[in-house]
């Protein structure tokens, strides 16, 4: 039993990174190629977490895993919204939503 | 061979696309392509941790996890305005 979970965490790592390699491939846009970056980096990480869990047990790689598992996941977020940052303001100069840009924002209420 | 060495040659041969991401194209896409495969060389490195059975060196992709973080953020602070 132990071993079929096993072998379906390490699927879900293959299957994951592999969602996530061909979809930012095949997007036009790279503000779309980094949405595929979640996928490996959350669902990936974390079935390799259970599947090192199964294998070792409560050893040192499985805390080391889930140390990894934790940096892989606040890494992508910032290093996504990192990117996007940058690719935006190469774009446009700027990165602050502003007026026609076709991106919904709450306005800044002006003090009278 | 076992399953995690299968497994990591499963997750390395997305490389390929990462490889195509990196090399071709615009510089935005080419950062994507740097983010992604230092998350699929991370994850590489952890199955081949465990499938060579040598545990200790998790530290490698740990490590590597780490210091990808700030490449990262160093390349897209200079595609800002520099590159």
């Amino acid at each position: 039993m132990r071993h079929l979970l096993t072998m379906a965490s390490l699927a879900m790592v293959v299957g994951s990174c592999w969602i996530g390699a061909l979809g930012a491939w095949r997007m036009r846009d790279p503000m779309q190629s980094l949405h595929y970056l979640s996928v490996p980096a959350t669902v990936g990480t974390i079935s390799l977490t259970i599947a090192i869990f199964l294998e070792t047990g409560w050893s040192s790689a499985t805390i080391k895993g889930i140390v990894v598992c934790a940096v892989l996941v606040a890494s992508n977020s910032i290093g996504a919204h990192a990117a996007a940052r940058a690719i935006r303001t190469r774009r446009l100069g700027h990165w602050e939503p502003r007026k026609g840009d076709g991106v919904e924002f709450v306005a800044r209420q002006e003090k009278s | 061979m076992n399953l995690w060495l299968i497994a990591a040659f499963g997750v390395g041969a997305c490389l390929f696309p990462c490889a195509d991401l990196c090399l071709r194209g615009t510089v935005e896409r080419r950062l994507v392509g740097l983010e992604l495969s230092s998350l699929i060389a991370t994850v590489v490195c952890a199955l081949l941790t465990v499938g060579f059975r040598r545990l200790p060196f998790m530290d490698l992709p740990l490590t590597l996890a780490l210091m990808s973080l700030g490449a990262g953020l160093v390349f897209a602070r200079f595609l800002e305005r520099d590159l």
